[in-house]
């Protein structure tokens, strides 16, 4: 056991911070700051920032050096992730493509592909979104129908993609779309929530003795056939982008409709028909060090918790004190599982589906958190400042937030399906 | 980072779970559980740990022990629990804790040599009835005569208190202080009443002092009864977490093959989720089992929330995983003649063993909301 970090991680850790320290504005520290903004006039902030900060070098921090990373280890990805969480650093305007897309490219795209998508995103001049969900298809992400039909040396794209983040300063859209039909109209679902990644796959039953044995090449059937990842350029005539509110208010996402929208047929990640397979080898890059950077967050969010029951003479119920202890339990248990987590990384072993147990952790005990939040403030908790000088709008707004995470990035039943089928091997 | 066990440490479980399943399966536990009657201290069982260094694992080696730690020790509370394994493992290895901590050169001598060689069985006995593992529980008074120290009051319930030939009493003193004494519970002033438990992987007895002689161990303190219900309550944490991955593994496996409906019942989907839910708890108790291990024995300054952490989670962990496998089991879980409730009942016992949930949440409470 050795729950340190090398000398040559710590040296990176006090450059980092020494950086935050003097780049980050006081103003933004203070929670009520990104709300007394514009939704475009924060992501403008957030967008000059981290081009910044990737100047200074701290960007792509366990990327090789030959995509314009660091070339750092885990152990610095995960001191990167700690230090921007402890010193409120902005959100990145570039989460989906710095955290999914460029991994991805790095692995499997084109030498051309990984000249033209790296940079320019590391240096926050092109803005990437996501295109996955689809009104009918969310957690049977397979259900897609979103079409691109090849037209010479381009693909002619028709359909719509919804829960787009950034939708409406996106300026790229890496997004999944049929470029061969599906099996139709005519499949059925196969009761209850198919996983994100599992088979779903109603026209594979006639394969069943083979398939059924093998989950590879039931992948590789049906539903999950004739898909293509598509890189799709947003600013062009048939690609319409419109906001949707949240209920927190915020509008962080959007939907996205094509309407003979055209990428080339070069914009292909993965090779054509393949897109199922880039989609899950993306997803896959969501693991690695989060966790401890979630500690950080949300073990703030407890102790303002705290603070605000004090301040309301709230923090000696031993009923609560129990219920914000139990929270903290699991907030710890959070920061081992990411210790856990960092040493398999290290190792070089694949986690695989046992990031499905890390995101039922974080997304389930962030939300029980603000349910304590709840408990603990009663009615108090109901109004944005039950006395002078107590703000409580950030973590209300923080508490609406944390209905959504067990929602996006495969629902909590769809972890859970994963866990018990992929983990534990629960037959289907 | 290294956040995991060593290959060392990994192999002395697969080495204990290798044994306990060539030697002491369950059906070996069954004989113990049943036999009411038995001091439930297989002598064979015994000698195996002393051949096997089981018993040495925290005696330094000046003591002709192993020297190790307590990830180490937590390594066999593990296993122990997933076997449900009976005698009187936990109370010796922290007697001779205490001693390590709070005894004379002489004591340590007298001691841990025999302990690690297994030819001494130990007990600690801490706690009054109704009473919590801290300084507050105590239930023994300690009167300082001319003679030498007498000692009056009970502790129960105590870890094979039958079998045990030296216990580590603590008692409170007459500066309002606490001393750990040793104490040979075989002596006439002592009495040692056989309590009746419903978990047959374990005896219990009820040690009552009458002016029993002790002899102070010289460094003992509150500080070091607390840091000793801290290790005691890190190992029960393990063989807790030892004992809920076993009921879960078992049910899995189960409901991979019991067919209702004319399929597989873990097959449901809300058997499957269940059983998820149930391994994520499972894997952060055991997460926070190694983390509260490692802390105590680096002296983290977390020390003692990480352990409040691992025994409340490995303490709701336990008992969800147990009781879920008498559920999943359907009616033969709740059968005698399944294994289901030594699982069930060891679960229920450690859970009170060095600290219940509210006792750790309190002190987490204690830490987070009013330091």
């Amino acid at each position: 056991m050795d729950l340190t970090f090398t000398p040559q991680e710590e040296k990176f850790r006090s450059e980092l911070r020494g950086w935050l320290d003097a780049n980050i504005p006081a103003a933004w520290r203070d929670p009520s700051f990104w709300r007394s903004v514009s939704d475009d006039e924060g992501f403008e902030l957030r967008r000059d920032w981290e081009r910044r900060k990737h100047d200074a070098g701290f960007a792509g921090i366990a990327w090789p050096t030959e995509y314009g990373g660091r070339g750092g280890t885990p152990g610095m990805k995960a001191i990167y992730d700690e230090e921007m969480a402890l010193a409120h650093a902005p959100q990145s305007a570039n989460a989906l493509g710095l955290t999914f897309l460029a991994p991805t490219v790095m692995a499997i795209g084109t030498d051309q592909q990984k000249r033209d998508i790296i940079g320019p995103m590391l240096r926050n001049e092109v803005i990437w979104c996501q295109g996955f969900s689809e009104p009918g298809a969310g957690s049977d992400l397979a259900a897609l129908r979103t079409s691109g039909v090849l037209d010479g040396d381009e693909y002619v794209v028709n359909g719509q993609k919804i829960w787009t983040t950034n939708a409406m300063h996106g300026d790229k859209l890496f997004t999944l779309v049929r470029t061969e039909p599906g099996p139709g109209p005519g499949r059925q679902a196969e009761g209850g929530i198919s996983p994100v990644g599992t088979n779903n796959d109603q026209s594979g039953a006639l394969e069943a003795g083979t398939a059924r044995r093998d989950p590879e090449a039931r992948r590789s059937h049906g539903m999950h056939r004739g898909i293509s990842m598509l890189l799709v350029d947003m600013r062009q005539p048939g690609v319409e982008t419109r906001p949707l509110r949240q209920l927190s208010g915020a509008s962080e996402f959007g939907e996205v409709f094509f309407t003979d929208a055209r990428v080339k047929a070069s914009e292909c990640l993965g090779g054509v028909g393949n897109g199922w397979k880039t989609a899950m080898l993306l997803l896959s890059f969501e693991r690695g060090a989060s966790g401890i950077s979630q500690y950080a967050t949300y073990r703030r969010g407890y102790d303002e918790i705290v603070a605000a029951a004090r301040r309301l003479g709230r923090d000696t119920d031993p009923t609560l004190r129990r219920e914000l202890a139990s929270r903290l339990v699991e907030l710890e248990c959070l920061r081992y599982h990411a210790m856990h987590v960092l040493t398999q990384v290290e190792q070089g072993r694949d986690l695989g589906s046992e990031s499905s147990i890390t995101k039922l952790q974080w997304s389930e005990t962030y939300q029980k958190l603000f349910e304590t939040f709840d408990h603990l403030l009663g009615l108090d908790g109901v109004v944005t400042s039950p006395v002078d000088g107590l703000d409580l709008a950030s973590l209300q707004f923080e508490a609406f937030w944390t209905r959504s995470v067990t929602i996006w990035g495969g629902s909590s039943q769809v972890q859970r399906n994963i866990v018990a089928e992929r983990v534990l091997g629960l037959p289907r | 980072m290294y956040f995991a066990l060593t290959d060392e440490q990994r192999a002395l479980a697969e080495t204990v779970r290798d044994f306990l399943a060539d030697r002491f399966d369950l059906t070996a536990v069954r004989a113990v559980f049943e036999d009411t009657a038995g001091d439930g201290h297989p002598a064979e069982l015994w000698k195996a740990f002393a051949e096997q260094g089981w018993l040495a694992v925290l005696v330094p080696e000046e003591n002709d022990g192993m020297g190790l730690g307590l990830l180490d020790a937590q390594v066999l509370a593990r296993a122990f629990g997933a076997g449900a394994v009976p005698g009187p493992w936990l109370p010796t290895v922290l007697v001779g804790e205490a001693v390590r901590l709070a005894g004379s050169p002489a004591q340590r001598a007298a001691v841990l040599g025999p302990l690690a060689a297994g030819e001494l069985v130990a007990t600690v006995a801490l706690r009054a009835p109704g009473g919590s593992f801290d300084q507050s529980g105590v239930g023994v008074t300690a009167d300082i005569d001319p003679g030498g120290t007498r000692l009056t009051g009970t502790a129960s319930p105590v870890e094979y208190a039958g079998v045990a030939r030296t216990a580590v009493v603590a008692a409170k003193e007459p500066d309002g202080g606490i001393g750990l004494y040793l104490v040979d519970p075989t002596s006439a002033s002592v009495t040692v009443t056989a309590l009746d438990t419903y978990d047959g992987t374990t005896r219990l007895g009820a040690l009552t002092l009458d002016g029993a002689a002790g002899e102070r161990l010289p460094e003992s303190n509150a500080a070091v009864l607390a840091e000793l219900s801290r290790r005691g309550a890190v190992l029960a944490a393990a063989d807790l977490v030892g004992t809920a991955r076993a009921a879960l593994t078992r049910t899995i496996e189960y409901d991979k093959t019991r067919v209702q409906f004319g399929k597989a019942v873990g097959s449901f989907q809300f058997i499957k989720h269940t059983l998820a839910d149930l391994h994520v708890g499972v894997l952060m108790a055991e997460h926070a089992a190694l983390y509260a291990a490692h802390a105590v024995d680096a002296a983290l300054p977390d020390a003692a929330l990480a352990v409040a952490v691992a025994k409340a989670k490995a303490n709701d962990a336990a008992e969800r995983a147990t009781g879920a496998m008498i559920q999943y089991h359907g009616g033969i879980g709740y059968t005698w003649e399944h294994e289901a409730h030594f699982f069930y009942k060891r679960a229920k016992r450690l859970v009170g063993t060095f600290g219940d949930a509210g006792e750790h949440l309190d002190r987490i409470a204690a830490l987070s909301i009013d330091a």
